[in-house]
């Protein structure tokens, strides 16, 4: 019994990192209404940058933060600005343009084959890691200490991106523009700079996933997908534009990951996941804390 | 000489260089070529019955050419059937799959479609590789299936030879650019696309537009089962990662969306630029350069996305059509 407990447990705190993941595609389907497809690509980019970012300045894998944040919003700020941004002035009319999944595809294989380019397609791992392998023992259960470094990440990440959309500003102005774009024009909000914004966060938090996996995942360019169709699953199971429902999402896909092997082939796992995934698209569409307006 | 005939002149004459092709090119490298070529562009018109004249975005046809390699491999393998009538029943399974996948799936909107023949594609996917034994039939798992080429023949499917190959595929190719002609003219077609563009309006005027999407998906699907059958006979070798893998369902669709979705010849013109980009980069950068290739369609399919969202096939019909007007008018003057 006590390794199903076990594994429950290193289920959820995986899980809250595939939720953090997660947490950014949901963020900018909820503004834009689009799902970026390279998503998954965003998080191998936060990896890899976390990594020559620990191997170059000597920083604590965690302190890497401080160079991933502020480079991913970035990084995902300039592509909403340069790549759809013109698609969502040529398709003003279209509330979910579909040219937009095509284009963010693009950007998955050239951002993953760029890397394969660059880096080689080697396993990395940050060498003399101080929280490779470590673990919590309480009585016979093992608790991996980066996973639950990963799970406090999720949350005080989620808080955060919260209380930006509750109590700023400029957090209201993305919501008023995921509520309804053209009303929030005519409040005088530059929606395409919201676009931009909500771009930037959301590849910012895929960057923080890539942190809190950098100490204990191997970094290679195909990462990104492993964990690209992860996201879409996590985000249809807890609604689409929900920060709560992605974490929750994230954490019943890992529990299934951790504690299905137990009694079956792991792969199998896999194809419940996908499994469970159909059933919702099918019968809860708006997933478990979606708006139905939004899907 | 007649206007309409000269303008057909150029693509009487591509046709015919088709077929004699086989006869100048002899390297076995490049006739490999031009056969993956034709497949992807026959690949890619059975894609575009659903995904371009319906207007909706599957990512998943992977699994069709899965379904069409896995049964015409186990009917032949265990049963000693012909891949031919094993391509047959191969197609039907297939369609009755796309039927089953569409009924639910057509109710969605753009993303959620998208998404959920993605999650399909890759569950049946990762089933197969789980699977040693589906009842009587053995798949071998990941490990997939290797076709002995005892004999060889047309009965068997099977030749030494790339040629008849070549021409298999072409014969294949040339009946679904038919067929696709045959829809786009007929009242399924108009159908397709009203339903794609304005599903409101076109419900409103009395059609029946879950209807037509499926009748399309079971045509699309049974037309990409054909190809998994080539495959396998052409390869004697599939397994779940070659013949099911998402790679292949996005290259199908990136070459439609390149070469222009919802048209003819978008298809053939997506699958006539981008596979020898393909090809070539994988001969002479293969081991330099991994990956060049996506880098280059990626680059390309963001670039057509954002200048010419219709697909290349646009701009090229408008210089085809000019240059075809600037002819047969100087023709007639001379006349």
């Amino acid at each position: 019994m006590l390794f199903i407990i076990e594994d429950t447990i290193n289920g959820i705190l995986m899980g809250s990192i595939y939720g953090l993941a997660a947490l950014g595609l949901t963020l900018i389907f909820g503004v834009l209404k689009v799902i970026n497809f390279a998503h998954g690509s965003m998080l191998m980019v936060g990896m890899y940058v976390a990594y020559w970012a620990a191997l170059l300045t000597g920083l604590h894998p965690y302190l890497t933060l401080v160079i991933v944040v502020p480079a991913m919003f970035l990084f995902g700020y300039l592509l909403q600005d340069v790549l759809i941004k013109p698609i969502f002035k040529a398709e003003k009319d279209v509330r979910e343009p579909i040219t937009v999944i095509i284009v963010t595809t693009g950007l998955w294989y050239i951002l993953d084959n760029l890397s394969l380019l660059i880096f080689g397609p080697q396993y990395r791992t940050i060498p003399d890691n101080p929280l490779r392998g470590k673990m919590l023992e309480f009585g016979d259960m093992m608790i991996s200490v980066p996973k639950l470094w990963g799970f406090c990440a999720a949350i005080v990440t989620a808080l955060m991106v919260y209380a930006f959309l509750q109590k700023t500003r400029m957090g209201r102005a993305v919501r008023a523009t995921s509520l309804d774009r053209d009303a929030a024009s005519l409040q005088g909000i530059n929606q395409y700079k919201i676009y931009n914004v909500a771009f930037g966060i959301g590849t910012a938090v895929a960057g923080v996933a890539g942190v809190a996996l950098v100490p204990f995942y191997n970094i290679f360019p195909s990462v990104g997908v492993l964990f690209d169709i992860k996201c879409f699953i996590i985000v249809v199971l807890g609604g689409l534009g929900s920060i709560g429902g992605a974490l929750l999402g994230g954490m019943i896909v890992g529990v299934i990951e951790s504690v299905g092997p137990q009694f079956m082939t792991a792969t199998w796992t896999e194809a419940i996941v996908y499994g469970l995934f159909l059933v919702f698209l099918f019968l809860k569409p708006s997933g478990l804390f979606g708006v139905k307006y939004d899907w | 000489m007649n206007p309409s005939l000269v303008r057909k002149l150029p693509l009487v004459i591509a046709a015919a260089a088709a077929l004699v092709l086989p006869f100048v090119v002899t390297s076995p490298t490049y006739l490999h070529i031009l056969i993956l070529l034709y497949l992807y562009a026959y690949l890619t018109t059975s894609w575009n019955i659903v995904g371009g004249f319906a207007g909706v975005l599957p990512l998943g046809h992977a699994t069709f050419v899965g379904i069409g390699a896995y049964t015409s491999t186990v009917l032949s393998l265990q049963y000693g059937i012909s891949p031919w009538i094993g391509m047959l029943v191969g197609a039907l399974l297939s369609s009755l799959v796309g039927v089953l996948i569409g009924l639910p799936t057509f109710k969605m909107r753009g993303a959620y479609f998208a998404l959920a023949t993605i999650a399909f594609a890759e569950g049946i996917r990762v089933m197969v590789e789980n699977i040693d034994y589906l009842g009587p039939f053995q798949l071998n798992g990941p490990r997939g299936l290797q076709i002995p080429p005892l004999k060889t023949g047309l009965a068997s499917f099977m030749f030494a030879t790339k040629e008849p190959y070549y021409y298999i595929i072409l014969v294949m190719l040339a009946g679904v650019i038919a067929l696709t002609y045959a829809i786009s003219r007929s009242k399924l077609g108009y159908y397709l696309v009203a339903g794609g563009e304005e599903p409101e309006a076109a419900q409103a005027l009395g059609i029946n537009v879950a209807r037509a999407k499926l009748i399309a998906m079971a045509m699309s699907s049974f037309l990409t089962a054909f190809a998994g059958t080539f495959w396998a006979q052409f390869t004697l070798y599939i397994h779940p990662k070659s013949v099911m893998s998402l790679d292949i369902s996005f290259e199908i669709a990136f070459i439609a969306l390149i070469g222009g979705r919802g048209s003819i010849a978008g298809p053939l013109l997506g699958a006539l630029l981008l596979r020898p980009v393909s090809d070539f980069s994988r001969i002479y950068f293969g081991d330099k350069l991994p990956g060049l290739h996506l880098i280059i369609f990626g680059v390309v399919l963001i670039l057509v996305m954002l200048y010419q969202p219709r697909g290349l096939q646009e701009p090229l019909t408008r210089i085809y059509n000019r240059a075809m007007d600037r002819m047969c008018g100087g023709r007639e003057a001379a006349a």
